[in-house]
């Protein structure tokens, strides 16, 4: 199962009861713009991303491999009208990073950027296992 | 000039420990010859140190403006650090215990060092002395065990080719 999956279904649930709502759609761009700016108020996760790493290198070949894996997410609201429980919203999505097992670390990071009356959260969870 | 690269298949470090018990100490190649189903090859080796240190003893005389010096008998030791395979660390092979029990019972053990790998023709060094200094560590940030362990070597190394 990705980790999009695993993310979608537990974000579903946590965010129900908030203002925010998720899509199953990928963060395409349709007619110039991207989804998540067409549709503000829902949350959109890309694809995951993966990278096989070197944690141990061995004399051997035996070596130890991590993969890494990435996964995006967008949601855009109003920048003059953001809802009330926006801090709320951004919590549950950090938070929800706990949602996938297995990994031994687990993090997310939140970066925003306004455009004219839009201010867009970019999520990136970095997951790693072994 | 001729390097000991070690970066190909077949020519990766080799290290084969044998603790079944017998007495090898006249004839250490004897632990390893070919077919001997009780030799361990320890694997996924991250590092390997082999230290040869003959020590010294100086003294100074009027008579002379430098320091002289002689021999004294040599501290050899093997020092690897290796990622914790689960079967060599906790199965026997064969005869020669698991590694941890080697440690545990303070066994005996002849080893013998590929410089690059040990096929018909490679050149070893080998011995024989006691596994210490076992210190497995694992951390969140790198959640696989890992040790160093030390070969105290008893005696003198003896060099050698795979026949």
């Amino acid at each position: 199962m990705a980790v999009r999956d695993t993310l979608l279904a537990n974000l579903s649930t946590s965010l129900s009861s908030t203002n925010v709502s998720t899509s199953s759609e990928l963060p395409f761009t349709s007619a110039g713009v991207e989804l998540y700016n067409k549709n503000m108020k829902k949350l959109y996760l890309d694809v995951d991303k993966n990278a096989r790493t070197e944690l141990f290198s061995t004399l051997d070949n035996n070596d130890v491999w991590q993969q890494e894996i990435i996964v995006n997410g967008y949601l855009t609201v109003d920048a003059k009208n953001e809802p009330t429980d926006i801090q709320t919203v951004v919590d549950t999505v950090v938070n929800s990073r706990l949602s996938v097992a297995n990994c031994y670390l687990r993090e997310c990071s939140v970066t925003n950027e306004y455009s004219d009356d839009r201010n867009t959260y970019t999520f990136e969870f970095r997951f790693l296992t072994i | 000039m001729a390097y000991i690269a070690v970066n190909s298949t077949g020519n990766f470090v080799a290290l084969k420990i044998n603790a079944d018990g017998v007495d090898y100490d006249s004839n250490v190649s004897a632990a390893f010859v070919a077919g001997n189903a009780n030799v361990m090859t320890v694997p996924a080796l991250q590092e390997v140190t082999l230290n040869a240190s003959p020590g010294t003893f100086r003294w100074q005389q009027l008579d002379n403006a430098s320091e002289l010096v002689v021999t004294t008998p040599s501290t050899n030791s093997v020092a690897v650090t290796l990622v914790m395979d689960d079967t060599t660390f906790f199965s026997n092979v064969a005869a020669t215990p698991a590694l941890v029990d080697i440690v545990n019972n303070k066994t005996k053990v002849y080893f013998r060092l590929g410089w690059q790998g040990l096929s018909s023709g490679d050149r070893f060094i080998q011995g024989k002395g006691y596994l210490t200094a076992l210190a497995p560590t694992v951390s969140p940030g790198s959640p696989v065990w890992t040790t160093p362990i030390t070969i105290e070597v008893d005696g003198e190394y003896t060099r050698g080719n795979v026949a």
